[in-house]
């Protein structure tokens, strides 16, 4: 950091040398200036109008016993809806059950999908169609997948019938869908699925990165395959390792549309996530005061979460080479 | 050169924006007219008499019930707009956020008291001149989910209750002859059925829509009569007697677990008709729906089972409300008072709606004999606690009872549980 500020004053000195060009120079700066946030002001605007304005609103909604009804008066709570979601056990089981979905999900989509990436970045016949295969669910819409899912992992569903009827792994039908752990598996398998394509795609573009002079000259250096991979692939494509892994975690805690279509958080709020359980709040209870509180926090965590691994994944690049 | 005029179109452009967005708040009111008697006005009712794919309700109501209105009232048109029942709650709530709301709403009887408490729904007694001669010929039951607090805000629109309903073939492959009529019956049937791999009985879950009708057969009770109190009513011994008849079962494995919201069970308009179950409780819908899917399925109508208070169900239907948002309240109330005349009623009973006045009964009878056991059940039936926080009693009782249900804890123990936590949503003034 350092380094980079001396080099650049140098730079700054000169132009406060000669009048007559700095005159100008602000004046087109100025101008070019304009284009660029012309540019900037149609997808600024929306994501003012619609992104934070919302935020703003829910955050303020948080502190209130909120009135959803246009023009409506609603009265300032402070911190009781944040006391109550504190007091609540459906609040901490799905707070609970979105980490355990984060924690089934984010390695398999990231094994699976270095795996698969690597397999398919060497040249080898059918790659296209194979990488076009993988990438199917990621553009296939989630209610249509999670219905597919809610079937398969059904009672008399297709699951079922393979562990039981045809390989006699299990010794009855498991209701998948009738209890926490297993349906929190039947929920986290639909993620890893649909998400394996999402995480090879982005190993792919970062292993085409990788410098093929270095991977020779390990080779010639004697070095494995393994070795050639840990000292060499590896740290190229750690900042897309990183990548990958802040975007699915975020996209973990954010997992809603196939909860609510698999088992809707039941039986019981038993397979409850944060985003179902705000989404209850709001918009069954019309509660939206503690809807909006549980959004925040989900915020919060999710913002912490995200600047902890930046710091923890900073200095290890390194380490591994 | 070219770059000014690149800069001069961008400007445009978000200024363009900027008037496409403020386009969207004004729109809203452009709408607005007071002098109903001179301008002709359109009115826009929501309703979800399509769900499901029933075009039967849709085409009478857009073809020949709507129609016959405007020619009676040739400066009111009517713009219905169908709903999807599932989306209906949440499209009201975000459109009450939004200010934009239609004139009328068909809403599901278990809503109006939140939308009167959120006053988006308008007070009709001592408003519409006609309200007290129309509401007497309204079956009490159908009338009080429209109360709340000292007032009326809707009349009933259709109404339903669940009956009994058996697939006789499964019945029969056990050696039963007929539909268990009483709770005994009930459990003496449950073990036949199961040596053939039938489940006696299946619901799709703990709601009061699911529960009450084994609670009040039982002798039991959900609250007390003025409605502020649910422990020592819906924790009662008989009460606890009608649930506990459903866990015994349940536990016996002759009731599948479809019914503590395992979502990939068989649900139960597929299950009888494939003889998976012998007997569900359900509504007055469900003959067009298995004429379509299972046209070879002949179901067969009975009494809900009897228990020690006799045979006593739950009220459904919906209501039909005026919105506080309304710019033509006038008109609308025309239409209301429309909504109540036989025209409306029987036309809309022919297409499986119940009607909810009183003095077209024996017409109802003649005209749909298929209502016949709906209309006896109804006879008794009781509607659910009439409260804004009625969405919050199921969520409570559904996850209260599945704890029973699982074997977590005693009926007596779930039901004193919910109990307590019902007190407090019964007497939440919003």
């Amino acid at each position: 950091m350092t380094a980079l500020v001396d080099s650049a004053e140098p730079r700054v000195q000169p132009a406060a040398g000669g009048a007559g060009r700095v005159r100008r120079i602000p004046g087109r700066r100025a101008r070019s200036n304009l284009t660029a946030y012309l540019f900037l002001a149609p997808g600024f605007l929306l994501f003012l109008a619609l992104i934070i304005y919302p935020m703003i609103k829910a955050f303020q909604m948080s502190f209130y016993d909120w009135n959803v009804v246009a023009g409506a008066t609603s009265d300032f709570i402070g911190w009781t809806n944040y006391q109550q979601a504190y007091h609540d056990p459906v609040f901490w089981r799905a707070l609970q059950n979105s980490a355990l979905y984060m924690a089934f999900t984010v390695p398999p989509q990231i094994v699976l999908g270095l795996a698969v990436a690597t397999l398919l970045n060497n040249k080898a016949p059918g790659r296209a169609l194979f990488r076009v295969l993988f990438y199917l669910p990621v553009v296939t819409g989630w209610v249509v997948v999670s219905l597919l899912f809610q079937y398969l992992f059904a009672d008399s569903g297709l699951v079922n019938w393979m562990l039981h009827d045809v390989t006699h792994l299990t010794g009855h039908d498991i209701s998948w869908l009738s209890g926490r752990w297993t349906g929190m598996v039947a929920i986290s398998s639909l993620g890893v699925w649909k998400g394996v394509g999402w995480s090879m795609m982005i190993f792919l573009a970062a292993l085409q990165g990788v410098p093929k002079e270095l991977l020779e000259s390990a080779e010639v250096d004697g070095a494995g395959r393994w070795q050639r991979f840990r000292a060499v692939t590896l740290p190229a494509i750690w900042p897309a390792a990183v990548f990958v892994t802040v975007m699915l975690v975020i996209g973990g805690f954010n997992v809603f549309i196939s909860v609510i279509l698999v088992t809707n958080g039941g039986p019981a709020d038993s397979t409850q996530v944060l985003l179902t359980y705000m989404y209850q709040q709001a918009f069954t209870n019309l509660n939206f005061g503690y809807g909006a509180s549980i959004a925040v926090l989900l915020t919060v965590g999710v913002f912490v979460l995200s600047a902890i691994q930046l710091r923890m994944f900073r200095a290890d690049p390194e380490v591994l080479a | 050169m070219a770059r000014r005029r690149i800069t001069r179109l961008l400007g445009l452009a978000a200024v363009a924006a900027l008037a496409l967005t403020a386009g969207c708040s004004s729109s809203s009111k452009s709408t607005s007219s007071k002098d109903t008697a001179a301008k002709p006005v359109t009115l826009t009712f929501w309703g979800t008499y399509g769900n499901g794919g029933n075009k039967a309700q849709t085409d009478a109501l857009s073809q020949s019930i709507i129609p016959a209105f405007e020619k009676a009232n040739p400066n009111i048109k009517i713009n219905y707009v169908d709903i999807p029942y599932d989306s209906l709650l949440q499209k009201l709530t975000t459109s009450a956020a939004g200010g934009e709301l239609p004139d009328l709403v068909r809403s599901d009887i278990g809503w109006v008291p939140k939308f009167a408490a959120l006053k988006v729904f308008a007070q009709l007694d001592g408003k519409l001149a006609s309200f007290s001669t129309l509401s007497a010929d309204n079956y009490p039951g159908s009338l009080a989910t429209n109360k709340w607090g000292e007032h009326y805000y809707g009349l009933p629109l259709d109404t339903n209750t669940r009956v009994l309903i058996s697939n006789t073939t499964a019945l029969k492959s056990a050696g039963i002859d007929a539909p268990p009529a009483t709770f005994d019956e009930l459990k003496a049937d449950a073990p036949k059925l199961a040596a053939k791999k039938i489940s006696v009985f299946a619901d799709g879950g703990l709601q009061g829509w699911n529960v009450y009708p084994w609670i009040w057969s039982a002798g039991g009770a959900v609250t007390s009569p003025d409605l502020t109190k649910a422990s020592g009513y819906l924790d009662s011994p008989a009460s606890v007697t009608g649930v506990q008849l459903l866990v015994d079962l349940y536990k016996q494995g002759a009731i599948p677990n479809l019914i503590i919201g395992n979502k990939g069970a068989v649900q139960t308009s597929d299950g009888l008709p494939k003889a998976n179950y012998a007997t569900i409780l359900d509504g007055p819908w469900m003959a067009a729906i298995w004429q379509g899917q299972y046209p070879r399925f002949t179901p067969t109508y009975s009494q809900v089972p009897a228990g020690p208070g006799g045979s006593i169900s739950v009220v459904g239907g919906e209501d039909i409300n005026l919105t506080t948002a309304s710019k033509n309240p006038d008109a609308a109330m025309k239409f209301l008072e429309f909504t109540q005349s036989s025209d409306y009623q029987l036309a809309m009973a022919k297409t499986g709606q119940m009607s909810v006045v009183k003095s077209l009964d024996s017409q109802e009878a003649s005209t749909v004999p298929a209502f016949a056991p709906y209309i006896k059940q109804l006879q008794t039936a009781k509607p659910r606690p009439s409260v804004p926080q009625a969405p919050a009693i199921d969520t409570v009782l559904q996850n209260e009872l599945t704890k029973a249900f699982q074997g977590k804890e005693s009926v007596q123990d779930a039901l004193t549980k919910a109990a307590s936590e019902i007190d407090p949503l019964l007497t939440a003034t919003k």
